[in-house]
């Protein structure tokens, strides 16, 4: 298939490969963060850490738009499931995560009526078709998925459609790197930039991590070989004593984003002051809802909704997973108490989740020595 | 508006590990248009196993069918090229 099997050719994955190991220096560390839960995913289905010399890590980031929801907004959506009439629609992976009383899973099975979706759409379809019901999309992703979201709204606006609403939780990709570059706790030396959020924002968003922390970062795309040379260029401008935002995914990416999506994004949604993440606390600006011209369609204005934070499990260590502090095996529960089967953290609910990515690839009993 | 094939619950897509999930993980897969109907912005659109959906084309310049798109929760991010064959 174009534009995928060039891209998995695994005699150019040994040339890469033997590339980076002549680009690193011998007894030197590097620590490289993938942003993306689709980087991660990658990663392990395809084994590129078994490519890289013992010296290179790759530290898993916040990307992962299901794995940062805290449990208080699971309790949301549920409660919101549980009012009379409600058809609460949402994405497979948002059916699972743990709220302080069980899942949106667990609410269906008590009677809520959840359905998954695999496209907001789907839910403006479900909206038409049951009139007497009311429709809310519960929205997660980066700003790869706003736009699905800022469309259909727009659509659901422009049809007139009364019954269907959005509990927004998007959440934007630069706050939050911004927070963990500020964490005392991490010492990463550069970054694989998201893929498909850059098709949206562009690579312009991520200068400041350069200018303003030193670190470079390459914007790369997701299959095995994008991930290997783009951690290659990485290494690469390191070992020239270089430091800027490169864009290995230019197939895909134009450096400056799509205009219209963002333009989109500005007219459905504003920024939230503050929004909680997952194990990372509340971060300034970091997450959207819905702009006052959209007001109508705003699933917390329509509706009761508690809005009570809840601490993450003691056993789950989520947040360190997710800043990169330690390893998903190195928690506690991973693996026993916190399966695939039976998550406790969101790190294990979602495919593109760290824990689960380790989980089902077999990481989970091994740790890389490192030299 | 172009009616796409109805899709029974249990035919949507799951997140499977194997795959990953490309609804609300930051991934994109490829599709190639079918039908478009450019008065509701809207095509439908055929994934590389077969399975046909509804795509919003409202980020995109003009699409034509047999264009390729890289598609994400049910809209084309970006057009990869033209009459690629999935």
């Amino acid at each position: 298939m174009k534009y995928v099997d060039e891209y998995r050719d695994a005699e150019l994955g040994q040339v890469l490969a033997g590339e980076i190991l002549a680009t690193v220096e011998p007894g030197r560390h590097y620590k490289i963060m993938e942003v993306c839960g689709g980087h991660t995913h990658s990663i392990y289905k395809y084994g590129i850490d078994d490519l890289l010399p013992t010296n290179v890590e790759l530290v898993h980031g916040p990307g992962c738009p299901v794995c940062v929801i805290p449990m208080g907004r699971v309790d949301d959506g549920i409660a919101v499931a549980r009012e009379p009439g409600v058809i609460l629609t949402c994405f497979g992976d948002m059916m699972r995560i743990p709220g302080s009383d069980g899942s949106f899973l667990d609410a269906k099975a008590e009677g809520a009526d959840i359905r998954m979706v695999y496209s907001p759409l789907d839910a403006l379809r479900i909206a038409r078709e049951n009139p007497d019901r009311e429709v809310v999309f519960y929205a997660i992703g980066f700003e790869t998925t706003a736009p699905s979201t800022a469309l259909t709204l727009m659509r659901a606006k422009a049809e007139g459609i009364p019954n269907f609403t959005c509990m927004c939780s998007h959440v934007t990709i630069v706050p939050p790197l911004r927070a963990l570059l500020d964490s005392p706790d991490l010492r990463l030396d550069g970054f694989i930039g998201p893929g498909h959020v850059s098709t949206v924002v562009g690579a312009r968003p991520f200068e400041f991590i350069p200018s303003s922390y030193g670190k470079p970062l390459v914007v790369s795309g997701f299959e095995p070989l994008d991930v290997l040379q783009s951690i290659h260029m990485i290494l690469r401008q390191l070992s020239d004593d270089r430091c800027e935002v490169e864009n290995q995914y230019g197939r895909v990416v134009p450096y400056e984003g799509n205009t219209r999506a963002l333009e989109v994004l500005s007219e459905v949604f504003e920024l939230r002051p503050h929004f909680e993440w997952r194990g990372l606390g509340f971060i300034s600006q970091s997450a959207l809802k819905l702009s006052e011209a959209y007001a109508d369609f705003d699933a917390e204005r329509r509706f009761e909704v508690p809005g009570v934070r809840v601490a993450d499990p003691k056993a789950c260590q989520c947040g360190e997973v997710l800043k990169g502090v330690i390893k998903p095996w190195e928690c506690k529960v991973f693996g026993t108490a916190c399966t695939p089967e039976r998550p406790i953290g969101t790190c294990m609910v979602s495919p593109e989740g760290a824990c689960a990515a380790y989980y089902n690839y077999g990481r989970f009993a091994r740790e890389r020595e490192v030299v | 508006m172009i009616e796409s094939p109805p899709r029974a619950e249990h035919g949507v897509p799951d997140c499977l590990p194997e795959v990953g999930c490309i609804t609300c993980g930051d991934e994109g897969v490829e599709m190639r248009a079918l039908k478009v109907d450019a008065g509701s912005g809207l095509a439908v659109c055929v994934d590389p196993a077969g399975s046909t959906s509804e795509v919003d084309l409202g980020i995109v310049a003009a699409v034509e069918p047999g264009d390729a798109l890289l598609v994400h929760a049910g809209v084309a991010l970006t057009r990869l090229g033209s009459k690629v064959t999935a």
